[in-house]
């Protein structure tokens, strides 16, 4: 099934989707270890002076987790679907290019020498993530402009090269330090603290807006590099754009959460089979997707074996592999 | 905390270059963004003290409910006479048999932070030994103080349980629990006196092989009770133990803590490579013991009466036996 991106199948689509969100969320909201009454949490919801137990759970713990998880499974699926049309490789994900492992090392680094000032540290696994971004580029560069199989090259061994220095940093981590870790290595969205949401929303909103912007352009770089070169595609800067861009989210998304997998593998390739190839269309059906899958999870993983908690990317990849088979086989047949 | 550097945000590049809705998604999501809340923790009557791991903590002056994160911490709890005042505790927390019918708020390291708040406690009571520092933060933030105690000796683990008693208001209780638990400390030290100390291997995991490193509880109780730690120069609390260095030191006892995840059995132990030729094996010298001497609590007592019977069985030291 495609539709035509036109603006107004496109302004359909997310708004259909938008509704679809909303109403993940209001079912996720009245989950969780706490049993809530559908009023209590309506109640929390509406009236923002009160400070009861609902109101903390809700107001304090489920909603920043829930807008969390939005802000990531948007990030995470916009930067695979703009890597995936970057690459021209339908198995690219963001976390390709080696930039999760990146955060990762940057974020251990800063437990290893800084202690508790670190702990969980977002900006040094964002510092790490850039660096990473930098470094993958200018592997990546041939010949002035990016080439997908040299930066794929490029992304895969600077990944492989930084788990192993994960590996080396975390057996000389105290067993303390590796507890935490280990969670943010999963991918974990119950750490982050509320005040970073402040910087994180507006950072991928205006980051997947930005990606928005190439849409076009990236539907025409489908075609090749070369072809779009001579239908007028400023190629080299398309590229640029979209891969600082996709870096970015990633980092950013990393940073918060840890490496949540398979969500921005099999959220364009979903994306796809709904709405087709126009990436006019394609973004926010991956945004608005990806968040909606990722509130799922995050979801399931505070419920499952409530009152403990699984990591969420325990659940994305648990539930992702089969379903990435799945589609495998029904592409393929 | 650490930020994200507002420029992040700021390197879009601008070229709206024949786009038809550029921002429909966006606005949808900017909406959403709006919704952002922030909490405010309430207000209570509370002094401010720092607890052992160097937070600062503020502690209500009355204190009627309290949940342990730790089953260490609650059988502390217990042991000064607040099992009333607990209204929730982990999974784990299995001693004294009552704990297990508290609610539960989850694991030590992955807790349920609604089902802490949910339990309104007044106070958590917490260990960086089980703990996340993460929860920690999580709690503070929902405006719930966490007190911390840390112990990593024998005399710390007495010294944090008379630490919790000044904070929960049992001072004397936990003094004088305390001063019962010196007293069979030092008669265990008078019985084994001048007695040969063994060299002991206590195994944490066995494949591969994990110890205890010297500066743990755990090998500090194996001193107390008369044996000499293997791996004294070994780094980090449970440092892996490879053959080349086991060999050479030739532990003349083996200790296993049974727990319900690890009962290997001494069969399993021959087989496992150059295990054979060691000391305490072709002595028959290896023991389960309790799991007890894993607690810093108040229970690590009889765990160290328990060592020093099996590690000093001539001076006729019976497990669990009391004054």
């Amino acid at each position: 099934m495609t539709f035509p991106a036109t603006p107004r199948n496109v302004i359909v689509v997310a708004g259909v989707m938008s509704l679809l969100l909303v109403l993940t969320v209001l079912v996720s909201l009245t989950m969780g270890a706490v049993h809530l009454p559908l009023s209590e949490v309506w109640a929390a919801l509406v009236s923002p002076g009160t400070n009861s137990e609902a109101a903390v759970i809700v107001r304090g713990i489920r909603l920043p987790r829930i807008l969390l998880a939005i802000l990531v499974g948007a990030a995470l699926s916009v930067a695979g679907t703009g890597l995936q049309a970057l690459l021209r490789n339908p198995l690219a994900d963001p976390y390709v290019l080696g930039i999760s492992s990146g955060a990762a090392v940057g974020a251990i680094f800063a437990l290893w020498i800084g202690g508790r000032v670190a702990a969980a540290s977002p900006l040094a696994a964002f510092v790490g993530a850039v660096i990473t971004m930098v470094w993958v580029y200018l592997l990546g560069r041939h010949g002035g402009r990016l080439s997908s199989y040299t930066l794929i090259l490029a992304g895969v061994i600077t990944a492989s090269f930084l788990s192993a220095v994960i590996l080396f940093m975390l057996t000389l981590l105290s067993t303390r330090d590796v507890r935490g870790i280990a969670f943010w290595l999963m991918g974990d969205l119950s750490v982050t603290p509320v005040a970073e949401l402040r910087i994180l929303a507006p950072a991928i909103i205006l980051a997947i807006a930005g990606l928005y912007v190439f849409a076009k352009d990236l539907n025409v770089l489908l075609l090749g590099a070369e072809e779009a070169a001579h239908l007028g595609v400023n190629v080299v800067r398309v590229e640029l754009g979209v891969y600082i861009l996709a870096s970015l989210l990633t980092g950013i998304a990393v940073s918060a959460s840890g490496a949540i997998g398979y969500l921005g593998l099999l959220v364009p390739h979903l994306g796809r089979m709904l709405v087709g190839n126009d990436h006019r269309m394609l973004l926010p059906t991956a945004a608005l997707g990806g968040a909606i899958l990722l509130v799922l999870s995050d979801t399931l993983a505070r419920t499952a074996v409530a009152p403990a908690e699984l990591p969420v990317g325990a659940v994305t990849a648990v539930a992702g592999a089969p379903v990435f088979i799945y589609l495998l086989r029904k592409t393929a047949g | 905390m650490a930020r994200f550097p507002s420029k992040s945000s700021g390197q879009v590049p601008c070229c709206p270059s024949g786009v038809n809705s550029p921002a429909s998604a966006t606005v949808l999501l900017c909406v959403l963004a709006a919704t952002l809340s922030i909490l405010l923790p309430p207000a209570v009557s509370a002094r401010t003290v720092k607890d052992q791991t160097g937070r600062s903590v503020d502690v209500p002056n009355n204190l009627h409910r309290l949940v342990s994160l730790a089953p260490n911490i609650t059988e502390i709890v217990y042991a000064l006479g607040l099992g009333d005042e607990l209204v929730g505790d982990t999974d784990y927390c299995d001693f004294p048999p009552q704990a297990k019918n508290k609610p539960h708020v989850g694991t030590m390291v992955n807790p349920s932070l609604e089902r802490i708040v949910a339990l309104k406690p007044d106070l958590a009571l917490g260990t960086p030994e089980a703990n996340r520092r993460e929860t920690a933060d999580q709690l503070e933030r929902l405006g719930i103080p966490l007190y911390g105690v840390t112990a990593s000796t024998l005399a710390g683990t007495l010294a944090s349980i008379e630490d919790l008693g000044k904070i929960l208001g049992r001072a004397s209780e936990a003094r004088s629990l305390v001063a019962e638990m010196q007293a069979r400390i030092d008669r265990v030290e008078k019985r084994i006196e001048g007695q040969p100390k063994p060299r002991v291997l206590f195994v944490v995991w066995y494949r591969p092989l994990i110890t205890v490193g010297p500066s743990t509880f755990i090998a500090d109780v194996i001193r107390a009770a008369g044996g000499t730690p293997i791996g004294e120069n070994l780094k980090g609390e449970w440092p892996r133990l490879t053959l080349e260095e086991l060999l050479p030191q030739n532990p003349d006892v083996i200790l296993l803590p049974k727990t319900e995840s690890f009962s290997p059995s001494t069969e399993e132990f021959q087989s496992l490579p150059g295990w054979k030729d060691l000391r305490a094996v072709k002595e028959r010298r290896m023991f389960f013991v309790s799991e007890t001497v894993m607690r810093p609590g108040p229970r690590l007592v009889d765990a160290l009466e328990e060592l020093a019977g099996v590690l000093h069985p001539t001076v006729a030291f019976k497990t669990g036996e009391r004054q």
